[in-house]
C-alpha cells in the first residue's frame, strides 16, 4: 500500500464524516427579543387577510387606544415553525409576551406539563371569560399535568370549528337530489351521483381529510362517553361497534364509489380543488373551508348542512392564545387576550367566515355566516364537538393517515383497525 | 591524491549536507504553525458536527420530550427501533433509494456522457453538447420543494399530466394512481429522484472525460475499434476515480434524501415510502418522541458511516493495486 493513501482516505472519511452527521444537526431556531415595559411581543401565524388575521389587527388596534404608549409588535410566524421550535423557543429569553399556539395534549398540554405555560386560571374568573365560553370550547382551554378536559386554565380561544358537509346546490338541483336530512337520505343522495358517473364526495388521503370521515362514521355510531373513553381517558376499543361500524363502511363507500380509489395520495387543497372547481357535488371538511369558499367560489351556488342522523361532529374550539411563563408583559398580556373576545373584534371573526366563540348571531349581517354560527350554538349547547380523532396520542396523525389509506387501498378494515389499536395502546405508553 | 580528492569531495558536501539539515529544519520550525490553520475549521467541526453528533448519541440513550426532564433508559431506544417493523422497512426503501440515487444516475449519466461527449459534441459541436448537458443538469440547481410540486401535478391521479397523456394516446388503461397505490408509489419516487440526480455524475464525467488523452481514442479507433469498445475499453477505465467519487457522493446524498419524500408522499401511502430520515423527522417533531428519533438518526448516521468507509477503501484498494 502507498503512504500516499493514507492522509486522503483520512480526509475523505473525515468530509464523509461531516456529509453524513450535517444531517442531524440541521436545527434551527427563531426568536426575538422580548422587550420589557411598552413594547408587547406577539406572535401568531394566521395569514393577513385570514377571517383571524382581519380580527386580530382590529383587536391591536383597540388595544393600543386602550393603552396609549403602549406598542403591540406583531411577529407572524408559520404553523410549522411554531409546531416545532415552540418548547425550545419559550424555555429560552426569547419567548414573546403572548403567542397564539396549537391546542391539544401533544402541543399546549405537553407546554403546560413542562411549566412553559402561564396559568390563567385567575384571570378567567377577574375577566369572566369562563362566562363567554361555551364547556365544550373550554375542554381544549384546561389541562391537568398535560391532559386536556379539567383542571386549570393555560389558553383561550377567539374561534371554534366544526366539520360540516358543504355541498354544490347548482349539481344537487341538475341531479334533482333533496338536501339530504337522515342518513337514508344521504346515502340515496350518493347512489343518485354514482348513477350519473359522478363520484359523490371529495377526499383527500394523504392528509386529514379521509380520517375525518372515518371519525364522522364512528361518531355517528358513538355517544359522549365514547368520545370521553377515546379522547381523554384513553381507553379506546377499536373493536367495538362504533369503530368496527366506520372502518367497514368507509371501505364499503370506497367499493361503491362514495369515495374515490385514486384520492389516497391527494391532499387536503385537491380535495377542497375538486369542490371549488364544481367537480364534487359534496366536501365533508371544517369550517376553516368556509371564507375561503365564500370569497372564491363564484360560478355556482353551494351551501352546508350538519353530518345527518348524528349528534356529534368533529370540532373543537379554535387555537389558543398562551402566555410564556417567560412573558416579560403578562398582565398587558392579558388585557390583550380580554380584548379578542370583545364584540367587535369576535364580529370581524363571524362576518369573514369563521366561528367566533362568543358573537351574538343576532348581530351577524352576513345570512351565510349567520347559518354556520347557529349550527355551531347548537352544537355547542349539546356538547356535539368531539374534536379530532388525532388527538388521543402523540404521532396518531400519521397512524390515521396510514390506516385511512390502507382502507381505501382495500386492506381488511379488522386489521386496519388492529394496527390502529396497537399504536393507540404504544402512544399511551409513552 | 585520492585521499585529497576525497577530502575535497568531503568538503564539497559539507555544506551542502549542512544547508539541507537546515532546509529540514526550517521546514520543521514552519511546520509547526501549520495546525494553527485548522484551528477555525476544528472550531466549527466541533461546534456544528462533533458536539451536536454527541448531543444526539446522549438524547438517543434517554426518553425525552424535547422538553423537560430526561429519563435515562440506556439501549431501550435502540431494543425497541430494533423490533419495529415499520423502521426496517423505512430502511429497505433507503437501499431502494440508493439505487434510483446512486446506481442508476451513474450507469446512465456515463452512457450519456460519453454519448453527449463523443457522439453528439463531435457531430454537432461542443456548444450543442454543452446546452444539453446544462438542461440535463437543471433538475440540481432547482429547488427540491418546486420540483415535489410539479412531479405531484404530473403524476396526480385524476387530471395529472402524465396521466392525461397516457389517456391521449390511448394508453388510458395504464393511467394508474401513481403516488396513492403502495405498489408503485416508491418506484415513481425512484424515477423521479434519477431525473433530479442524473446532471451531477454527467457534469463529473463530463470534465472527466475531458481529461483522457485523445490519442487512446484515436489508436482505438485506427485498431477498427466501435464506439461501444471504445466506451468500454476507453472511457470506462480512465474515467474510474470520477466514478468513485460520483457514486459515494450520491450514496451520501441517498442515506440523507428527505425532501422529496417530504413534499411527494410523507412516507405514505401506509409507510410505503416511508424512509429512516423522515421517520426520525416524524419521531422528533411530530410524535416528541426525541430520544427515539435521535436513536434512529445515529444509527442512520453510523450506517453512512460505514458505507462510506467500505467505499473509500475499495477505492484506495483497487488505485494501490493499479499502482503497484
Amino acid at each position: 500500500m502507498l503512504a500516499t493513501g493514507r492522509p486522503r482516505r483520512t480526509t475523505l472519511i473525515m468530509a464523509a464524516l461531516v456529509a453524513a452527521t450535517t444531517t442531524l444537526t440541521a436545527c434551527n431556531s427563531s426568536g426575538s427579543g422580548s422587550a420589557a415595559g411598552k413594547v408587547l411581543t406577539l406572535w401568531h401565524y394566521e395569514a393577513a387577510d385570514s377571517a383571524m388575521g382581519l380580527a386580530w389587527s382590529q383587536a391591536v388596534k383597540d388595544f393600543e387606544a386602550a393603552h396609549p404608549g403602549v406598542t403591540v409588535k406583531v411577529e407572524t410566524k408559520t404553523f410549522e415553525q411554531l409546531q416545532k421550535t415552540a418548547a425550545m423557543v419559550l424555555n429560552s429569553s426569547n419567548a414573546p409576551d403572548i403567542l397564539e399556539y396549537n391546542k391539544g395534549n401533544v402541543t399546549a398540554g405537553l407546554l403546560s406539563k413542562q411549566g412553559l405555560l402561564t396559568d390563567l386560571t385567575p384571570e378567567v374568573t377577574q375577566y369572566g371569560w369562563d362566562k363567554k365560553l361555551s364547556s365544550n370550547v373550554a375542554v381544549t382551554s384546561r389541562y391537568s399535568n398535560g391532559v386536556m378536559g379539567s383542571g386549570d386554565w393555560y389558553g383561550i380561544p377567539n374561534y371554534a370549528e366544526y366539520a360540516m358537509v358543504y355541498y354544490n346546490v347548482d349539481l344537487f338541483n341538475k341531479y334533482h337530489v333533496p338536501v339530504p336530512k337522515t342518513f337514508a337520505d344521504f346515502t340515496a343522495a350518493m347512489d343518485t351521483f354514482v348513477r350519473n358517473g359522478i363520484t359523490p364526495l371529495a377526499d383527500a388521503g394523504a392528509e386529514y381529510p379521509a380520517q375525518q370521515y372515518l371519525y364522522d362514521l364512528a361518531l355517528s355510531k358513538a355517544d359522549p362517553a365514547w368520545v370521553t373513553d377515546y379522547q381523554i381517558k384513553g381507553k379506546a376499543d377499536f373493536h367495538d361497534a362504533a369503530w368496527s361500524y366506520a372502518a367497514t363502511t368507509l371501505a364499503d363507500w370506497v367499493r361503491k364509489g362514495y369515495i374515490a380509489k385514486n384520492s389516497v395520495s391527494l391532499k387536503a387543497t385537491d380535495m377542497g380543488n375538486a369542490f371549488e372547481s364544481g367537480k364534487s357535488p359534496m366536501m365533508v371538511s371544517g369550517s376553516w373551508w368556509y371564507g375561503t369558499f365564500e370569497s372564491e367560489i363564484k360560478n355556482f351556488a353551494w351551501g352546508t348542512f350538519l353530518w345527518p342522523g348524528s349528534s356529534l361532529v368533529p370540532g373543537s374550539g379554535g387555537n389558543l392564545w398562551v402566555v410564556p411563563s417567560k412573558s416579560g408583559n403578562k398582565q398587558l398580556a392579558y388585557d390583550f387576550i380580554n380584548i379578542t373576545l370583545q364584540k367587535d373584534v369576535q364580529d370581524v371573526i363571524a362576518n369573514k367566515g369563521a366561528v367566533p366563540v362568543a358573537a351574538n348571531p343576532a348581530d351577524v349581517t352576513d345570512p351565510k355566516a349567520k347559518e354556520l354560527i347557529q349550527n355551531y350554538d347548537t352544537l355547542a349547547a349539546s356538547g356535539g364537538l368531539a374534536y379530532y380523532p388525532d388527538w388521543p396520542v402523540p404521532g396518531f396523525y400519521d397512524t390515521l393517515t396510514a390506516a385511512t389509506q390502507d382502507l381505501i387501498n382495500g386492506k381488511d378494515p379488522n386489521s386496519v383497525l388492529g394496527s390502529l389499536q396497537t399504536a393507540y395502546q404504544q402512544g399511551l405508553n409513552q | 591524491m585520492t585521499v585529497a580528492a576525497a577530502a575535497g569531495r568531503a568538503e564539497a558536501a559539507a555544506p551542502d549536507r549542512a544547508a539541507r539539515d537546515a532546509r529540514r529544519r526550517r521546514g520543521r520550525r514552519t511546520g509547526r504553525g501549520y495546525p494553527l490553520f485548522l484551528v477555525p475549521g476544528a472550531i466549527l467541526f466541533l461546534a456544528v458536527i462533533a458536539v451536536p453528533f454527541g448531543m444526539n448519541v446522549w438524547i438517543s440513550f434517554n426518553r425525552w420530550q424535547g422538553v423537560g426532564p430526561m429519563t435515562w433508559i440506556g439501549l431501550g431506544n435502540y431494543r425497541r427501533l430494533l423490533a419495529d417493523s415499520v423502521f426496517w422497512s423505512s430502511f429497505w426503501h433507503n437501499v431502494l433509494l440508493i439505487v434510483a440515487m446512486a446506481v442508476v444516475p451513474t450507469v446512465l449519466g456515463l452512457v450519456v456522457a460519453a454519448a453527449l461527449f463523443d457522439y453528439l459534441g463531435k457531430k454537432f459541436g461542443p456548444r450543442t453538447a454543452s446546452v444539453l448537458r446544462a438542461c440535463i443538469y437543471l433538475p440540481q440547481v432547482m429547488p427540491l420543494a418546486v420540483m415535489g410540486v410539479v412531479w405531484g401535478w404530473i403524476l396526480a391521479p385524476d387530471d395529472g399530466v402524465l396521466n392525461s397523456a397516457l389517456r391521449d394516446v390511448g394508453l388510458g388503461s395504464l393511467a394508474h394512481d401513481w403516488l396513492g397505490d403502495p405498489r408503485t408509489a416508491l418506484y415513481s419516487i425512484m424515477a423521479v429522484l434519477v431525473w433530479i440526480q442524473i446532471g451531477f455524475p454527467l457534469v463529473v464525467f463530463m470534465a472527466g472525460l475531458q481529461r483522457i488523452d485523445p490519442t487512446l481514442y484515436e489508436a482505438a479507433e485506427l485498431d477498427g475499434a466501435s464506439w461501444a469498445r471504445r466506451f468500454w475499453h476507453v472511457t470506462v477505465p480512465q474515467i474510474r476515480p470520477e466514478f468513485y467519487v460520483v457514486l459515494l457522493m450520491c450514496t451520501i446524498a441517498a442515506l440523507k434524501a428527505f425532501a422529496p419524500i417530504y413534499v411527494l408522499t410523507r412516507g405514505g401511502p401506509s409507510y410505503s415510502t416511508d424512509i429512516p430520515s423522515y421517520f426520525s423527522y416524524q419521531n422528533f417533531f411530530e410524535k416528541t418522541q426525541v430520544g427515539y428519533g435521535a436513536a434512529t438518526a445515529t444509527v442512520l448516521a453510523l450506517i453512512t458511516l460505514v458505507i462510506t468507509a467500505v467505499f473509500v477503501t475499495v477505492q484506495f484498494r483497487r488505485r494501490d493495486d493499479e499502482e503497484v
